[in-house]
């Protein structure tokens, strides 16, 4: 087989694979090798559905012997299978690379006869990128599920990021729909990377310059999002322990799209992009803007409304903190406004010291008053027109929202919302 | 008397702006950084506040304005920038420079404006992000570095039969200076070659150091052999890895517009691209080349 054609078939394969992200790590050029890594990583392009391209995703292989039935690569799908030699996955890779395609290499695989198996050929093909093509790009690798802990230790020296896959947020729909795959052969091997990358963390401060880093970008992992009834609560409970236990770097979303038509799947319903895309609201309120889970959302209530954001949701809850005014509030405050970010926060702050600000200053700072202007104060003084009143606050942004999202066709799960 | 009033009086004594005291002064340079800090040097010496900055050559002139052509100097531009250096920081000089890069013609006002504010208010004066001198220097420094960044992520090379990669931009801002650096070290290991040609600004990279040639035109020689297989690869690889069921355009166009499009291969609309590639599969390629060529790190 050509080589353009595995490269179509793995590439495919490897698409619903969500993380994209080269970030991380630093790690500074050699004269004579070939790369380098930036901490907040590179997009190098932008595919045709709006996600950023900064790595080459593929699956070293997509021969299966599993048969998770949401997966395209499942054991029983009549599809083209095929392996790449490291030859030819190392080539691609320095190719794309010159060419400033992409930051590096992102490899995932099938699993081919076993976890074990499979792991000694991604790292073989890892090792002659590494040390005979002298590459020092970003390398993210999938570790399997049950992979042994020798395995891992290799893996994670030639990576920057490993990640194991939760793939589903219950382990009773993980027996259901990928059996093979149970809950301990994901979690155990994610704590034996967790407590590696810790060891060698403390071992670092011993030997700087010779240490070998492990797994230097940390980890990460991915779910599926509607393919099982959970709900936003279990989602979010699931990653907030993950973060806070496993230490994870990150927790991906992906939005169930049926590829396989299964007795055990909903069939034909794809959930709906807002989902996912407020669930990556609630899962940054809890990175960067110090949310407690419990603040976000609760069992009493446990779908995430997807009306207004996370944040604004917060703010209609708890009234009784605003308005914040601008001049006065704590910057930890600062950070709950809806509509102000993490950079507008600190802009705020800093710029208030020389003194204080009214609104067309808000605007200079390019703070996006459409949102913010509800919440706030600036010397004691709303915006202009605003009523602080949280229902006709939540009529507003609601009104916002549909006409920006939902103008034209409703789907059915909207439509039921939207009465 | 009003301003109308002044034109009046100017054309009938046969002399423009000169007389009317709202008229705006705009002090004229040639076009360096230099030049540009000669003219700020001058708006001191003089106890003038000219409105703008600009380029003699691109001038379009104004009836309500008055122009003064400043002199580079050498030894002038030398004191603003030590004067800089010494009250503001070594950052603030940076900064001035990556806003001088910029294609916004209000640019010399808006340096002006802010070093002015600057010298006064002090060293923590890039942190009043409120007073509108402050605000418009930050605002075209972050479109600078954006342009910049930009760059970084689209830039695409191609590799030439001499060996050279080349990469063609067209950027907002001329940011070839603060991006060479980037793929000097990343790249190290190749000579290449990213020419501007907005601003007719190549740099060149030859394995060891890089320098800047400004070049209105350049003559390249053919692709390699290897290109086109890459490319196709690339193409492929682009294709495949959106889902089609989630196309959303305006999202795509969103993080990257169009603009970029042109100079980037995978943007290269199907029918005309290389069908396949031509050699069977680069791996044998890349050892054919490699073999007379030192450029592609041979595998151990």
């Amino acid at each position: 087989m050509e080589l353009l054609d595995k490269l179509t078939i793995l590439a495919d394969a490897a698409k619903y694979d969500v993380a994209c992200t080269s970030c991380g790590v630093n790690r500074t050029a050699v004269k004579g090798q070939l790369g380098d890594t930036m901490k907040a990583g590179i997009c190098h392009s932008f595919s045709a559905d709006g996600r950023c391209i900064t790595l080459l995703k593929v699956l070293f292989s997509n021969v299966c012997s599993y048969n998770c039935s949401y997966c395209v690569n499942r054991r029983s799908n009549d599809v083209p299978r095929t392996t790449f030699t490291p030859r030819e996955l190392a080539e691609l890779v320095i190719g794309f690379y010159r060419r400033n395609y992409i930051e590096g290499l992102f490899l995932s695989s099938a699993v081919l006869k076993s976890p074990d198996y499979t792991t000694e050929l991604m790292c073989n093909a890892l090792q002659l990128l590494r040390s005979s093509y002298g590459f020092r790009g970003y390398i993210h690798a999938k570790a399997i599920p049950g992979t042994s802990n020798d395995l891992l230790v290799r893996l994670g020296v030639l990576a920057d990021r490993v990640s194991l896959n939760i793939e589903l947020p219950s382990s009773e729909s993980l027996r259901l729909l990928a059996p093979e795959k149970g809950r301990e052969s994901t979690l155990g091997p994610m704590a034996f990377v967790r407590d590696g990358i810790k060891a060698n963390y403390q071992d670092k401060q011993l030997s700087t310059l010779k240490r070998t880093r492990f797994v230097p970008a940390g980890q990460s992992t991915q779910m599926i999002v509607g393919a099982t009834p959970e709900s936003d609560y279990q989602i979010l409970k699931l990653s907030s322990s993950l973060y806070r236990n496993m230490e994870l770097k990150r927790v991906f979303f992906s939005a169930y799209i049926p590829v396989n038509t299964d007795p055990l799947l909903p069939s034909g319903i794809e959930t709906p992009l807002l989902r996912e895309h407020r669930l990556y609201q609630a899962d940054w309120l809890m990175r960067f803007y110090e949310f407690n889970v419990d603040e976000i959302i609760g069992a009493d209530d446990p779908f995430l409304d997807p009306l207004v954001d996370p944040k604004c949701n917060w703010a209609l809850k708890h009234i009784d903190q605003f308005p914040a005014e601008i001049n006065k509030v704590p910057y930890e405050m600062l950070l709950r406004i809806p509509g102000i970010g993490v950079r507008g926060a600190k802009r705020i702050a800093m710029a208030r010291r020389q003194r204080s600000l009214r609104f067309e200053d808000l605007k200079r700072l390019k703070i996006s008053l459409k949102r913010a202007q509800y919440f706030i104060t600036c010397n004691g003084a709303y915006a202009q027109g605003v009523v602080f009143d949280p229902t006709s606050i939540y009529a507003e942004l609601a009104g916002e929202t549909k006409k920006r999202r939902f103008k034209g066709v409703l789907d059915g799960q909207l439509q039921l919302l939207d009465c | 008397m009003d301003s109308f009033s002044y034109l009046i009086a100017d054309a009938e004594l046969g002399s423009f702006s000169t007389l009317v005291d709202d008229a705006e002064l705009i002090y004229l340079y040639d076009g360096t950084l230099e030049g540009m800090l000669s003219a700020i040097f001058a708006a001191y010496g003089r106890h003038e506040d000219p409105q703008n900055i600009v380029v003699a050559d691109d001038l379009q002139e104004s009836m309500l304005c008055s122009y003064v052509p400043i002199k580079t100097e050498e030894r002038y531009a030398a004191r603003v920038k030590n004067g800089i250096i010494e009250k503001l920081g070594d950052r603030v000089y940076e900064d001035v420079k990556r806003v001088f890069l910029s294609d916004d013609t209000a640019k010399g006002g808006i340096l002006l404006r802010y070093l002015r504010y600057a010298f006064k208010a002090g060293r923590w004066s890039f942190t009043h992000l409120s007073e509108p001198p402050v605000a418009d220097f930050i605002e075209l420094r972050r479109q600078v570095e954006n342009e910049a960044h930009y760059m970084l992520m689209f830039i695409r090379f191609a590799h030439l039969e001499n060996g050279i990669f080349y990469s063609h931009i067209e950027p907002k801002a001329s940011v070839v200076p603060l991006i060479t650096d980037h793929f000097a070290k990343r790249l190290n290991v190749q000579p290449f070659i990213i020419y501007d040609s907005v601003h007719g600004l190549a740099s060149v990279y030859d394995t060891n150091r890089w320098w800047l040639v400004s070049a209105d035109d350049i003559q390249l020689p053919a692709q390699s052999q290897l290109e086109g297989d890459f490319q196709a690869l690339w193409q492929s690889f682009y294709d495949t890895i959106a889902i089609k069921e989630r196309t959303n355009p305006r999202c795509q166009r969103n993080f990257m517009p169009k603009r970029f499009w042109g100079n980037m291969c995978e943007h290269i609309p199907p029918e005309l691209r290389k069908q396949r590639p031509e050699t069977k599969t680069p791996t044998e390629a890349a050892r054919l080349l490699a073999a007379n060529q030192k450029l592609l790190i041979e595998p151990q």
